[in-house]
């Protein structure tokens, strides 16, 4: 039927697609590198990081663009993503705001830890306990289960043998870790 | 966030990975995804740096500058230290010498590669048909500047059995009590 109207389905419809879903597009192209960031940070992080150091990592890839990236043009492109069912969101937990790669449901004890953890890059036990005013059960509960999910590293190594709870989504570690993007 | 403690950059002139500089990873990792990876980069990371600055031989109990941070204030454990080296084993990167598990030769080249840099080594310089020492090898003139110089001599002799096996050389006893004679027949 396109023949008959005169009608060239790929070359007219490459463009009417690309335009609808933004392919081509430099929010598209972002998405794409984001996607590949998350990925090869998750075996450090557990499928979450800070938006600040993805925005670094970002920068870092595109050194020879001219087009600066910025935050705003982040969270675009994320929710670009979004839409394409990709699982990825944007959650804030205090000041910071969090990107979700993994499926992971975190409640509202995770992101309590995970604001606590914000402050020094870790918590203990006690901590938890004490600014938190929970008890011992349900501060480990919710930190084995940040650990289990992989976004918790547990630090034996202080002097004051208390086990720290180190959470990489909320740190910098830039440049690093394996990651070769 | 607060946590700015400085770095550990480097060890002599060989540039420390940022992990190096992340607590944690001084910790052996219950979860087993986080173990894997931590796994893999102290694996990489002890082979870069056995490799750069040419050490064969690594000794749980001693000192060995890499396994502790004095910076962040964090060491391996002994355990934590035989788990990685013990995984550079099961891939053939690295051999125990002793039942004890107290010292680890690390192959950041495997025999088989020192193998095939001994016979390059010796038809770059002529040897094919000729007669020389394992010290001559591994000291000598020709050695300088390339990777046999001042290479472990059990390593080297493990590389020239292989050969030998291969019939690419034949070992002899030398002149002097401690060095032992190698002609090639490439």
């Amino acid at each position: 039927m396109c023949a008959k109207v005169g009608v060239d389905t790929l070359a007219s419809n490459k463009g009417f697609w690309a335009e609808l879903l933004g392919i081509g597009d430099f929010y598209y192209e972002l998405g794409v590198q984001i996607v590949e960031i998350c990925l090869a940070t998750r075996p450090h992080n557990g499928g979450l990081i800070n938006m600040q150091e993805l925005c670094t990592l970002l920068r870092q890839r595109r050194k020879s663009d001219h087009e600066a990236v910025s935050e705003d043009d982040c969270l675009r492109a994320i929710s670009k993503l979004k839409v394409m069912g990709s699982g990825f969101e944007v959650i804030s937990i205090g000041k910071k705001k969090l990107v979700r790669s993994v499926p992971t449901e975190l409640n509202k004890d995770h992101n309590q830890i995970l604001e606590l953890a914000q402050a020094q890059g870790f918590v203990t036990v006690d901590e938890v306990e004490r600014r938190l005013s929970w008890t011992t059960g349900r501060a480990i509960d919710a930190l084995d289960t940040l650990l289990d999910e992989g976004l918790a590293m547990i630090d034996d190594g202080h002097r004051d043998d208390r086990r720290r709870y180190w959470f990489p989504c909320v740190s910098s570690i830039t440049s690093s870790v394996g990651i070769d993007t | 966030m607060a946590c700015s403690y400085r770095d550990m950059q480097q060890l002599g002139d060989f540039k420390l990975p940022a992990f190096f500089n992340y607590p944690p990873y001084f910790t052996l990792q219950p979860v087993r995804d986080t173990r894997e990876k931590q796994v893999q980069l102290w694996k990489e990371l002890i082979l870069d740096y056995c490799r750069t600055q040419k050490i064969f031989v690594i000794g749980l109990e001693e000192e060995f500058p890499l396994f502790s941070n004095p910076v962040i204030e964090r060491s391996l454990s002994n355990e934590a230290r035989e788990v990685f080296l013990s995984a550079l084993v099961s891939e053939g990167r690295a051999e125990w010498l002793d039942k004890g598990h107290r010292k680890c030769l690390i192959l950041w080249h495997r025999i088989q590669d020192w193998a095939d840099i001994i016979l390059s080594f010796a038809k770059d310089n002529g040897l094919e048909d000729s007669v020389t020492t394992l010290e001559e090898i591994r000291t000598g003139i020709e050695s300088r500047g390339t990777e046999l110089h001042g290479m472990d001599r059990t390593v080297l002799m493990r590389a020239l059995k292989l050969l030998e096996h291969k019939g690419k050389l034949a070992i002899f006893k030398g002149t002097s009590a401690d060095d032992e004679g190698v002609k090639f027949s490439v």
